[in-house]
């Protein structure tokens, strides 16, 4: 027992040194919710160039009091360019009106940006309609009223990423602490020393994964605290089912890094392999997106993979739409369980100190 | 019983290679003793065998009246060592290390005397990986000090070590065996091995070739007297020397073995006169161990 904490303590000690390695855990992370909260702002209003005949009109009137456009008067030469460089998400060519026939107003956009060429044409397309129905005089035939559909509250993008980064988090730790750092000491020659000291191997490896799972809260604490106080994200944090998903991931990574650390022989050989389990959870597991985007048959296998398990779970728990007592919350753990029984079994017959 | 440490019949095979064949061996318990072999002779692996790290496929090795192979974790309490390549957590300091190693153990040197003792007080709360390779062996030292044992293995304690570091260190491992602990070393060095080493064993092919003091060792194999001279002058075997033994090439010098130094020299003068050759970069001395070592295994001790 005294082994274990010595040993954890200057585990530690030597992780929190590693200022390098800190602040590759917490960057990346850090970096991408903060990048992408401001997308999350900034996609409401569209940037819209108006090309229309001098004098007063009741269009570019409208469109200057919709919340939805910010716009920009000029002539069709510098509205084309500007559009054309994406300082403008599009340029309208407003003709002079007139009130016998009907008015076509052009709408140049790039569609280099697919996804903002989309909410360009459907926002201009939308106030247009309302507009010709205002202008008509008439009372609308038809209203819509939105009304979001989530459970307690309206969730951005951000709410969405924070539960993937964790996920991803967890995953990451776990599989290149240990995968590259156990056979970092491997090949130096640090296993070796401690193997001729009283200290037995179960010791060693236990410090080694408090060590690990340390690190995880931590860094996982931090990124919570990052994203709810500073980005405002509006997620629920439900203590301890998330901790148990978080153990249960760092479980699962930690015994698959075992597994890559018993069988190299060198860390240049850990990287590329590590890389390779990684990468593809990395984007097919819902982190950045959802694993129901996908192709059905991509999705079925994707579904076992032990990074979906986690960052389901996670996700559902934050946003409210699971709790530790539902079923789905429950395939989740069980699935996790299987995945850590299986490697864990794999890694202990596989595991070598030299 | 007799005291010390015994090998008895040891061997060790890595699928068709034999590293160590039937290997027996006695190493008095109080002396320093030096282990020689050319690379791949299977130094490394005898003394891992003899400190409990390796299980061999064959024979005993025996701490007193204590058996290693049998309990290698009990006997590794009364031994210290130092790895070929040991390295520790490169962020932590020469302190903290040597806390950590002290607090593993039950019968225990202090930190502070071993710090002060192989002169690490000033690179006391340096990390580890800005040490020199001096400081490290140093430290490594230390570390397989920290259990206060008997028996002290030193793998190639002073390779990669600046002549002034070397010098150190064999302060310190002469001071060990004033304190009645027992030194196994492997080396490369020859001079290391004539100034520390009380008896030695020359292993090849994993088995021991010849054990005795350096004196002994050198009698035994070369009573002569060896002439060196530059290869320039042009002295091979097709030359009529008297009394020697034999002639080689070495580097940059002919090497003459000589049974009677004497007769041999004037026999040299008188063909270099009759030749007309200058005997360039010539000089006598004793043999050594280096020779002994050449005569026993034919390689060369650095190779």
């Amino acid at each position: 027992m005294n082994a274990i904490i010595v040993l954890t303590k200057s585990l530690l000690r030597q992780t929190v040194r590693n200022r390098q390695g800190l602040f590759w855990t917490l960057f990346f992370p850090l970096v991408l919710m903060f990048v992408f909260s401001f997308l999350g702002n900034s996609q409401s209003q569209v940037n819209l160039a108006i090309v229309a005949p001098s004098g007063p009109s009741a269009v570019v009137k409208a469109l200057k009091r919709s919340p939805v456009f910010h716009i920009q008067r000029t002539n069709r030469h510098v509205a084309l360019q500007e559009v054309q460089q994406g300082t403008m998400d599009a340029a309208l060519f407003i003709p002079p009106v007139d009130p016998h026939h009907t008015t076509t107003l052009t709408l140049r956009y790039n569609n280099a940006n697919a996804i903002t060429a989309q909410q360009v044409v459907g926002s201009v397309e939308a106030f247009v309609a309302q507009a010709d129905i205002a202008l008509s005089g008439q009372p609308p035939l038809f209203q819509v009223s939105p009304q979001a559909m989530t459970h307690s509250h309206s969730s951005t993008y951000l709410d969405f990423l924070l539960p993937g980064i964790l996920a991803l988090m967890t995953m990451q730790n776990s599989l290149f602490g240990i995968g590259s750092g156990l056979t970092r000491w491997k090949e130096k020659g640090v296993l070796r020393r401690f193997q001729v000291t009283p200290v037995r191997p179960l010791q060693f490896l236990t410090a080694t994964i408090i060590n690990y799972v340390v690190v995880g809260l931590v860094s996982s604490g931090i990124i919570i605290g990052f994203a709810t106080t500073i980005l405002h994200a509006t997620v629920l944090v439900p203590w301890v089912p998330l901790l148990i998903v978080l153990l249960l991931g760092m479980g699962c990574f930690l015994s698959i890094g075992f597994i890559v650390a018993g069988l190299s022989k060198s860390q240049e050989a850990t990287i590329p392999i590590i890389n390779l389990i990684s990468f593809p959870m990395m984007f097919l597991s819902g982190v950045f997106f959802s694993v129901s985007s996908l192709p059905h048959i991509l999705a079925d296998i994707v579904q076992y993979f032990p990074l979906t398990y986690v960052a389901n779970a996670m996700r559902g728990l934050m946003s409210g739409q699971l709790t530790a007592a539902s079923a789905a919350f429950r395939n989740d753990i069980i699935g996790l369980l299987v995945w850590i029984v299986v490697t864990g079994a794999i890694a202990s017959r596989t595991w070598r100190w030299e | 019983m007799e005291k010390g440490l015994r090998l008895e019949n040891i061997s060790k095979r890595y699928g068709t290679m034999t590293a160590v064949d039937s290997l027996t061996l006695t190493v008095p318990s109080g002396i320093v003793f030096g282990l020689l072999g050319p690379n791949g002779a299977g130094k490394t692996t005898t003394l891992e065998i003899i400190e409990g790290l390796r299980r061999p496929d064959e024979g005993h090795v025996w701490w007193n009246d204590m058996d290693v192979t049998r309990n290698p974790e009990h006997a590794r309490s009364h031994f210290g060592m130092q790895l070929q390549t040991s390295a520790f957590f490169e962020l932590l300091t020469v302190k903290e290390t040597l806390e950590l190693f002290h607090s593993l153990y039950r019968k225990r040197l202090s930190v502070g005397d071993l710090i002060e003792r192989l002169d690490l007080t000033e690179k006391q709360n340096a990390r580890v990986g800005g040490l020199s390779g001096g400081q490290q062996q140093r430290l490594a030292l230390a570390c397989a000090l920290i259990n206060d044992p008997e028996v002290v293995f030193l793998d190639e304690p002073s390779a990669g070590l600046d002549p002034q570091a070397r010098r150190t260190l064999w302060d310190v491992i002469l001071g060990l065996k004033s304190e009645g602990r027992t030194v196994v070393l492997t080396t490369h060095y020859m001079e290391e091995a004539e100034v520390l080493a009380d008896r030695l064993a020359i292993i090849d092919h994993g088995h021991v070739l010849d054990e005795g003091t350096p004196r002994e060792l050198i009698q035994r194999h070369m009573p002569a007297a060896v002439i060196e001279l530059s290869r320039t002058v042009g002295v091979d075997a097709s030359v009529d020397l008297p009394a020697v033994q034999r002639t080689e090439n070495r580097d940059e010098m002919t090497i003459l073995v000589s049974d009677h130094l004497e007769n041999t020299l004037v026999g040299l003068v008188n063909w270099a006169q009759r030749e007309g050759r200058e005997l360039t970069g010539l000089t006598t001395r004793s043999a050594t161990l280096e020779d002994v070592f050449l005569e026993l295994t034919g390689r060369s001790l650095r190779e």
